[in-house]
């Protein structure tokens, strides 16, 4: 029989079962929009990410927090033990160490200038973030040695903070309030957009590390620090040196756990090749069992549509088709339609992850790679899943199916 | 043309008791004969037509076809020779529902190895006098209609015989001598065709008639002068007829 004909009787058959075709293709349907939208977002948010740890790491970084946790959240008081004269230590003890920064954070903290106000974080750092955070500033400029010497109220502050106190005004030059303590504004920061946790690296106001410690939080700890190391061949000895330095000094005896963490550029590569393979290995392995439950869907559906039509398949074998005609037949239908809603299930994943990939800010978000494997997963299926009613359909003796 | 010996087809039911639908029915049709075949309901007509039309092998006996044993074949070419050489009219007509009045007559050219099927479709319902009708779906036709329609699927492979079960049974006296007269027209043209009815005045029309009871033909005699549906519709023409064809006592 001639195929190109099969095809085409697949396709009337399917337009005269509508609802039936409607169903079967939602399965394939589903399960490939999954399938491509997990895929694209997944490569879009490796990217992202690969891009963001990479401003925030350079090839050789060590990230020194006190207690335990990330940098940036709020203050807490267990981990209140680092200080400045910790990494001075570890900076005079360890010459592979290059340059480091301080770090100490009120988030979020009450902003105002004049009626506007804002809660974004606030920073303490010293003159030397520009280059160990390679940020600096887009206007203005950033503070210097001596102006962290003195404890000046100067800020440098991100876009965001920009828009919402100043709205179009310069910023440059103007006062701000930091809870009740005025500040001159100096600098405009370079943009970054958001960070892997989605937080708004624009919404941030740096001041000098010494005014934050003084005049904001009046303490004598820091939250952390940034540690820039000569070479990357330096950098895991350098980190246990780390370790050992401050765990000296702050009087840790052997067995009692650290009170500070280290994390170097090593262990975040690590890290991101963990979330890699979640990313291109089990997500989409979901996906595909979302494939997977949509190919049984169709199936079932083709059972039923086989177990209805069976006085049809008896008139087909009376009117000389024989049995692998009648599995060809059924088939072909289970593949015509669950590729049709393959395709269908690509343009839908494909919008889903341009509409979610804008919305997150992801980078290059459509995969040829998902759509290949949505199509190749659905028409796999569709053959797959519709052997077992194409066999029922085969298997009918045509006398008997003929008395229906 | 035809020749069946001894077959017997026995239906082995699942817990049920086995039923015997035919004793060893033995018959020879020759080429170019209008046979009808008659019996109460449940005397084994259908399963006659299944065996003779291929579609269920008996469980004894044999069955020659141009003298070639065809029960031995495989299944693949008695799907052939069903597709080639043989045209099935039923009482339901059995057309798709959901397609047009054409695709339905195409059906068996999509099986057939036919290079060029073109326009075969269409001349097959212009010779039942549907041309017009071929985009129509069958709910869209009367039941004269769409048994016609049957009929023009029957004949677009052209085959030598045609295996018509009970085909005016659901029809109205007028529309069943139609179809009749169809069949003697087809009859004429030289195909061999085995009629199934329990209607005696149809019957009359074909040349010979096989009486079947209890799975056994009981009686086999010629018909010295069918009668001609056509003649029977031109007089009836212009009158409504309301009794139904005489039965047979
Ligand atoms: N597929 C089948 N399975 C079991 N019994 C059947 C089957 N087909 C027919 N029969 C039985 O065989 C007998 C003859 O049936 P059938 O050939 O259909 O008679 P008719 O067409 O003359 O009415 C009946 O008793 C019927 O119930
Ligand atoms: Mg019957």
């Amino acid at each position: 029989m001639n195929s190109g004909r099969l095809v085409s009787m697949a396709w009337q058959a399917l337009g005269r079962y509508k609802l039936r075709s409607f169903f079967m293709m939602l399965g394939s349907l589903v399960g490939v929009t999954a399938l491509t939208l997990v895929v694209s977002i997944g490569s879009g948010a490796k990217q992202k990410m690969a891009d963001t740890v990479g401003k925030l790491f350079n090839a050789s970084t060590i990230m020194i927090t006190s207690g335990s946790g990330m940098i940036l959240s709020g203050p807490r008081g267990d981990g209140a033990r680092l200080t400045l004269d910790d990494i001075r230590a570890l900076e005079s003890e360890l010459p592979a160490v290059e340059a480091w920064d301080p770090i100490q954070v009120i988030a979020p903290a009450q902003v105002r200038h004049r009626a506007a106000d804002s809660s974004p974080r606030v920073l303490g750092v010293s003159e030397r973030s520009e280059h160990v955070w390679a940020r600096s500033v887009v206007r203005g400029e950033f503070f210097d040695v001596a102006a962290v010497a003195r404890s000046d109220r100067v800020a440098v502050i991100g876009a965001t903070v920009a828009r919402e106190l100043f709205a179009g005004e310069d910023p440059v030059g103007a006062e701000l309030l930091i809870g009740q303590v005025p500040f001159r504004v100096i600098g405009l920061l370079e943009p970054f957009g958001t960070d892997l946790h989605g937080m708004d690296r624009d919404n941030e106001i740096l001041v000098p590390i010494s005014t934050m410690m003084r005049r904001l939080l009046n303490v004598d700890s820091i939250r952390g620090a940034k540690l820039l190391v000569r070479s990357p061949a330096q950098l895991s000895e350098t980190a246990r040196e780390c370790k050992r330095i401050l765990r000296e000094r702050h009087g840790l005896a052997a067995g009692q756990p650290d009170d500070f963490t280290i994390m170097t550029t090593l262990e975040v590569q690590g890290m991101m090749a963990k979330s890699e393979r979640i990313f291109s290995l089990f997500v989409p392995l979901a996906a595909c069992l979302a494939v997977l439950a949509g190919g049984v869907v169709s199936a079932i559906v083709m059972l039923f549509s086989v177990r209805e039509r069976t006085a049809e398949i008896g008139l087909r074998r009376a009117l000389g088709a024989r049995a692998r005609d009648i599995a060809s037949q059924f088939l072909l239908e289970s593949a015509v339609i669950t590729c049709v809603g393959g395709v269908l299930g690509i343009l839908a994943g494909t919008a889903l992850a341009v509409l979610l990939g804008t919305r997150l800010g992801l980078p290059e978000f459509l995969s040829f790679k998902a759509v290949a494997a949505g199509l190749a997963i659905s028409s796999v299926t569709g053959l797959g899943f519709g052997v077992i009613p194409a066999r029922r359909a085969a298997m009918l003796v045509p006398h008997e199916a003929l008395r229906r | 043309m035809i020749q069946l010996q001894g077959i017997g087809k026995t239906y082995e039911g699942k817990g049920a008791p086995a039923v015997r639908a035919l004793r060893g029915v033995s018959v020879h049709i020759e080429r170019g004969e209008f046979v009808a075949i008659v019996g109460s309901s449940g005397s084994g007509k259908s399963t006659l037509m299944n065996v003779l039309g291929l579609l269920d092998k008996p469980s004894e006996g044999t069955y020659l076809l141009d003298g070639q044993n065809v029960l031995d074949l495989s299944l693949d070419v008695q799907a052939r020779l069903r597709n080639r050489r043989i045209g099935f009219v039923f009482q339901s007509f059995r057309l798709l529902p959901r397609a047009s009045a054409l695709d339905n007559v195409e059906l068996p050219l999509l099986y057939s190895d036919r290079a060029a099927i073109d326009g075969m479709a269409l001349s097959a319902l212009e010779s039942v006098g549907l041309a017009d009708r071929a985009r129509h779906r069958p709910a869209q036709l009367s039941g004269g209609q769409q048994q016609r329609v049957a009929i023009a699927r029957a004949l677009v492979n052209r085959p030598d015989m045609l295996l018509a079960d009970e085909p005016t049974g659901n029809l109205d006296t007028r529309s069943a001598r139609e179809i009749i007269e169809l069949f003697q027209q087809i009859h004429r043209d030289g195909r061999t065709i085995v009629l199934i009815t329990h209607d005696q005045h149809i019957a009359q029309h074909c040349g010979r008639i096989l009486r079947m009871e209890d799975g056994r033909i009981v009686s086999d005699r010629g018909v010295e002068r069918p009668l001609d549906a056509a003649a029977e519709l031109e007089s009836s023409a212009g009158r409504t007829e309301l009794q139904p064809a005489t039965e047979a006592p």
